[in-house]
């Protein structure tokens, strides 16, 4: 076990990781500035857990949170369980192989959504009694009022808005996978996790790309129909 | 785009001088006691007699109180709306206005926990103010954290900062080519491409030779790693450590006491 | 007696066809200066890895024959020792820069905390190596406050602090301005000067001439030609292939053949050709 732990890590993945956090939080803070309605702050992460492994992806997201309540936000420290286990998934799908093509790589995205939701449902409930400083807490309080108990009212928040957040995120570390060479993946404990299947070629990118593009609609669409009804 | 992220401020202090675990200590025993202790006062007595009264025998209260109401106030603020206005506790509303929510429970409820979190990221932030990364590291690694640790969050802390200021000058440069930050979603999530693509790429490139650069320098050997700076721990830091245990000690005993 | 001995080298980089290195012979003796000349692909970089242990242990590929540096073979040690042997320094001054310590006294010291060296010696290492490159000056500055030149300084001195048997700098000065090129040639040719035994790949012909002991030719792999710079870098066979040469050589070479150069050989620096000329 202790073996499998330290596969994940070479000097590679060392050297990897200050600059996957750096990434997290430089991309988290342009989507601010942008003012998207997604995070987008874990596409470091999900890198390093592809290419490196679960653990090393684990570590990343939870020293990358703890970084980011220090330096930007205190209200982002409760959380770095989620962002451990954000690392942690994606690196377990692309060991079962599901980051090796568009639709699997959307998959995964959908897997560590769920993922997060489960995670982060009991510590919004007991650390913060449901409502968080987030602004999707605005949803939660809405389903609240409706007569929803409070699990029922963050989890279905987070399976709301977790998604669309984390499939873009999967998507956008596909991304920037196929846009490194090949020779330098294969100096990070697994490269294997990225050898591409035949047909991930262009006009699948533009239907993932289009997915996502719905999604994003679609959940805008959602979001305005909830809160004006 | 963001505050400078070593918080560290040299000063010549009686906290400066002490080790960092004992300094960590101290944040725990805060935040312990801040959150075990069941009134609504403890928080402000931990803030009015130990934060502040220490961030001057630090002699980093400018810096302190300028974070406090920059960053620490604002966030813990934030929470208390949130709180206050949604938390679906008592009976009781103040106002009903779609579907906020405040009652005179559910306020006190946010107060008390935005107080503990302002303690909990003050203390921290004291910490932070008063301990130097390395010197930090250095004394983990001395205890037993792994060497590599100590590197990943070091160069983590010294890469943000150039990493934001390239980020900086991208968003300068896609602007004066017209990109435009201001319009609808579909418009704004197609700029996010031209952001990152530069960014992300012209950072990863580093990473192989950087990697063969640490290793040139030994970053593998199996040999105990040594220390180039001495960091002490005295008796006084002993002593201190053990006086904050016995602080947090007695909350927990308070707290079984009163329930 | 050689230091440095490699035997029939072949090597080729996982993912690829062709090999980088199609049998190497290198015997290189202590003290000397070797510089390493060629084009774009010749597999200069890929031989400054190989002496460097680099090749094959964390490049992986396949490797055969015999990398042997100070009676040491590469293929029975592991990394982490063979750097204690021999010291590699490279192009990009900044991305040598460790990015774990916030002065450049801490950075020198990176290494010989990494191998445990106890804390006196360690001081006086780095004082050591700081006042042998000339950089004493800059020990309390932040390595990213510094210019190219200095950083690539800091670079060399990092690695000799570790005491290396010999030193492989792959175009040490390619991305330096011309004052930052002087200050690293500085200190190179006050290494050579002591006794370390160097191996450098360089493009900038007229200082290899004057301070290499041998220059070796690398073409596709292979060693093109092995001798004194007179006599490999006035060679024909470097134009044929490709290959930079001096602008002094190539005047000249025009030079001879409008029967204006009467010397035997051509130049190569601009004192060998104004001597020439006169």
């Amino acid at each position: 076990m202790l073996n499998h732990i330290k596969k994940d890590f070479n000097t590679m993945t060392w050297v990897l990781i200050p600059v996957a956090i750096a990434i997290n939080i430089a991309i988290g803070e342009i989507v601010v500035l942008l003012k998207l309605p997604v995070y987008l702050d874990s596409i470091g992460t999900v890198l390093v857990g592809v290419i490196c492994g679960p653990w090393a992806g684990a570590v990343t997201g939870a020293l990358s949170n703890t970084i980011w309540g220090f330096a930007i936000d205190p209200n982002a420290l409760p959380w770095w369980p989620v962002a451990f286990f954000i690392g942690y998934m994606a690196g377990r799908m692309a060991i079962w192989g599901f980051f090796k093509s568009w639709w699997k790589v959307i998959v995964t995205g959908f897997v560590v959504a769920i993922t997060a939701a489960i995670i982060s449902t009991p510590i919004a409930v007991y650390l913060y009694g449901g409502i968080t400083a987030s602004g999707s807490s605005f949803i939660t309080a809405y389903l609240l009022q409706t007569g929803q108990g409070v699990f029922q009212a963050v989890f279905s928040t987070s399976f709301l808005v977790e998604p669309v957040d984390k499939i873009t995120t999967s998507m956008l570390a596909f991304a920037i996978v196929q846009g490194l060479s090949k020779r330098f993946i294969a100096r990070f404990p697994r490269p294997e996790n990225v050898e591409m299947e035949g047909g991930a070629n262009q006009t699948q990118l533009y239907i993932a790309v289009g997915v996502v593009v719905v999604l994003v609609l679609f959940a805008a669409f959602m979001l305005r129909n909830i809160l004006g009804g | 785009m963001h505050e400078r992220l070593s918080f560290y401020v040299k000063r010549d202090s009686l906290i400066h001088c002490l080790n960092p675990l004992t300094k960590l200590t101290l944040v725990l025993a805060f935040v312990w006691v801040a959150f075990l202790t069941p009134y609504y006062w403890t928080p402000h007595l931990e803030i009015l007699f130990g934060i502040i009264p220490l961030s001057f025998v630090g002699k980093v209260a400018r810096s302190y109180l300028n974070a406090a109401v920059r960053i620490i106030l604002p966030a813990a603020s934030f929470l208390f709306i949130m709180q206050g206005l949604f938390q679906p506790i008592g009976s009781e509303a103040f106002f009903l206005f779609w579907f906020l929510h405040p009652t005179r429970e559910s306020v006190m409820f946010a107060f008390a926990n935005a107080t503990r979190i302002f303690v909990m990221v003050s203390s921290f932030t004291l910490f932070l103010l008063t301990t130097h990364p390395s010197e930090l590291m250095s004394d983990l690694t001395r205890r037993g954290i792994p060497g590599q640790f100590a590197y990943v969050i070091i160069s983590t802390l010294q890469i943000l900062p150039q990493m934001q200021a390239k980020a900086q000058t991208i968003i300068s440069a896609q602007r004066s080519r017209g990109l435009d930050t201001e319009s609808s979603y579909l418009k704004r999530a197609s700029a996010l491409f031209p952001l990152v693509g530069p960014l992300v790429f012209g950072s990863l490139v580093e990473v192989e030779e950087r990697a063969i650069a640490i290793e040139a320098r030994g970053f593998t050997s199996t040999h105990v790693k040594t220390s180039l700076h001495d960091v002490p721990d005295t008796s006084l830091d002993k002593a201190v450590r053990w006086f904050f245990i016995a602080l947090a000690l007695i909350a927990l005993a308070l707290r079984i006491w009163l329930s | 007696m050689s230091i440095i001995n490699l035997q029939n080298i072949t090597y080729k980089y996982p993912l690829t066809d062709s090999p980088a290195l199609q049998n190497i012979n290198l015997e290189v003796n202590e003290g000397e200066f070797i510089a390493v000349i060629g084009p774009n692909g010749a597999g200069k970089s890929t031989l400054c890895y190989t002496i460097a242990g680099f090749v094959p242990h964390f490049f992986k590929g396949e490797i055969t024959g015999l990398v042997e540096v100070a009676g040491n073979e590469s293929s029975k040690s592991s990394l982490h020792e063979w750097v204690l042997n021999v010291g590699l320094a490279f192009q990009n001054p900044f991305n040598q820069i460790s990015g774990a310590k916030y002065t450049v006294f801490e950075e020198i010291a990176f290494g010989l905390e990494n191998i445990g060296i106890p804390r006196d010696e360690m001081k006086s290492r780095v004082e050591d190596a700081l006042k042998l490159t000339g950089i004493s000056n800059l020990a309390d500055r932040s390595p990213y406050s510094l210019s190219g030149g200095q950083q690539q300084r800091v670079a060399l001195t990092s690695i000799l602090v570790m005491h290396p048997k010999v030193l492989v700098l792959d175009e040490p000065t390619s991305q330096m301005d011309p004052i930052g090129t002087r200050e690293v040639f500085g200190v190179i040719r006050k290494l050579s000067e002591k006794g370390m035994t160097v191996v450098m790949v360089e493009h900038k012909v007229e200082w290899i001439a004057e301070f290499a002991d041998k220059v070796i030719a690398l073409h596709n792999g292979s060693i093109l030609l092995e001798g004194k710079p007179q006599e490999v870098l006035t060679s024909d066979l470097l134009t044929d292939k490709g290959f930079g040469i001096s602008r002094y050589t190539s005047t000249a070479r025009e030079a001879k053949e409008l029967n204006l150069w009467k010397q035997k050989n051509l130049p190569v620096t601009l004192d060998e050709a104004v001597e020439g000329f006169s």
